[in-house]
C-alpha cells in the first residue's frame, strides 16, 4: 500500500443493551467522563450544530459539526483535534447502531476523506479499543473499566 | 509482512490467567465460541483443532509459540469449506498484557496471500466472539445464542 493512501479505521463491538443506551451513552456527559478518558462531550445534537469534548482540566480537547444524527441509528460528526502543532486533516467520525437479535452492533468508522501520512491514525487506533472497550463495560456491568484518564 | 491481515485489539476486566482459560478450555468457548471446543496438548508443535457441537472439525493446525497467559501463535486451516481450506494454512496470534487489572488482548489474524477468503470470514467473525467473551468474563453471562453453532453451515 503506498504511504499516501489510508484505509477508514473502523471498530465493531457487540454490546448486550438497547441502541437507546448506546446512544445515551455516546453523546452524554454523564457517561463519557466515565469511558472516554474522563472528557465531558456537549452538543444539542442537532445537524449542524457545535459538538465538543472537554478534557477534565475543562480544556477543550475535540470539537466540531455534527453532520447526521439520527437518533437511535446513526450519528456522524467532523472530528477536529485541538491543541496540535499541526492541525490534524479532515477526519469525520461516524457510529452505527444496529440491533442484531439480542445484542447491538455498534461500528465505528473514522474516515479521511483525503490521503494523509499513517501517522495520523495512530491516535485512533490505539484509542478508539480503549474507548469502545470502556463504553461497553459501563453499559454491560454499570461500571467503569479501570483505565488511565489519557489516551496513549 | 502477511499480505492479508486482522487485527483486533479489546480490553476486559480480568486476570490473564482466566482470560487465557477462557480463550482455550472448552467449558469456557462452549459458553460464547459458537458451541465450538478446541482440542490441543497447548505445546509447541503439537496439533490443534477446533470442532463443532456436532463433531466436525471446523479448522486445524499447530501450536507455534505458547508462553501461557502472555501469547499464543497458532496455525489455522479452513476444514469444512472446501475453496478456503485450498488457501492453506493462516497464523493467529494471542497477545495478553495487563494493566490496571484489565486485560488488554491483541488478536492478529494473518496469512501470507493476497485477498484471502479466511481472514475476511475470521474478520466479521471475531468482533462478535470478542465481545460474547468479554461479556462472559465480566458480567458471568455470554450473549444469548452465543453457545449455539449456526444453522446451515
Amino acid at each position: 500500500m503506498p504511504a499516501e493512501m489510508t484505509p477508514d479505521t473502523i471498530y465493531i463491538t457487540y454490546i448486550n443493551t438497547t441502541p437507546e443506551k448506546v446512544w445515551e451513552a455516546l453523546t452524554s456527559a454523564a457517561f463519557t467522563t466515565q469511558y472516554f478518558f474522563g472528557m465531558r462531550i456537549e452538543s444539542d445534537w442537532r445537524p449542524g450544530s457545535p459538538w465538543v469534548l472537554y478534557a477534565p482540566n475543562g480544556k477543550r480537547t475535540v470539537h466540531g459539526t455534527v453532520i447526521d444524527a439520527d437518533r437511535p441509528r446513526r450519528l456522524k460528526v467532523i472530528w477536529a483535534v485541538d491543541g496540535l502543532a499541526e492541525p490534524l486533516p479532515d477526519c469525520d467520525v461516524t457510529y452505527d447502531i444496529e440491533p442484531m437479535g439480542v445484542v447491538v452492533k455498534l461500528t465505528m468508522t473514522e474516515h479521511h476523506p483525503a490521503p494523509l501520512d499513517p501517522k495520523w491514525l495512530e491516535g485512533g487506533r490505539q484509542g478508539w479499543p480503549k474507548i469502545l472497550s470502556g463504553l461497553k463495560t459501563l453499559l454491560e456491568t454499570g461500571k467503569p473499566l479501570p483505565m488511565p484518564k489519557a489516551p496513549g | 509482512m502477511a499480505m492479508s491481515r486482522f487485527v483486533y485489539v479489546t480490553y476486559i476486566r480480568a486476570t490473564p490467567e482466566k482470560l487465557w482459560r477462557a480463550l482455550i478450555e472448552p467449558e469456557f468457548t462452549r459458553q460464547y465460541w459458537v458451541g465450538t471446543i478446541q482440542e490441543s496438548e497447548w505445546k509447541k508443535g503439537a496439533s490443534w483443532k477446533m470442532i463443532a457441537p456436532d463433531g466436525r472439525l471446523t479448522d486445524s493446525g499447530e501450536i507455534i509459540e505458547i508462553e501461557p497467559y502472555k501469547r499464543l501463535v497458532f496455525s489455522w486451516r479452513n476444514e469444512f469449506q472446501p475453496a478456503v481450506k485450498a488457501e492453506g494454512y493462516s497464523r493467529c496470534t494471542y497477545d495478553l498484557e495487563e494493566t490496571h487489572g484489565v486485560v488488554k488482548l491483541t488478536v492478529t489474524h494473518e496469512m501470507d496471500i493476497e485477498d484471502a477468503q479466511l481472514i475476511v470470514g475470521v474478520s466479521s467473525g471475531w468482533p462478535y466472539i470478542l465481545a460474547t467473551l468479554k461479556s462472559l468474563l465480566e458480567t458471568g453471562k455470554a450473549f444469548e445464542g452465543s453457545d449455539k453453532f449456526p444453522e446451515g453451515i
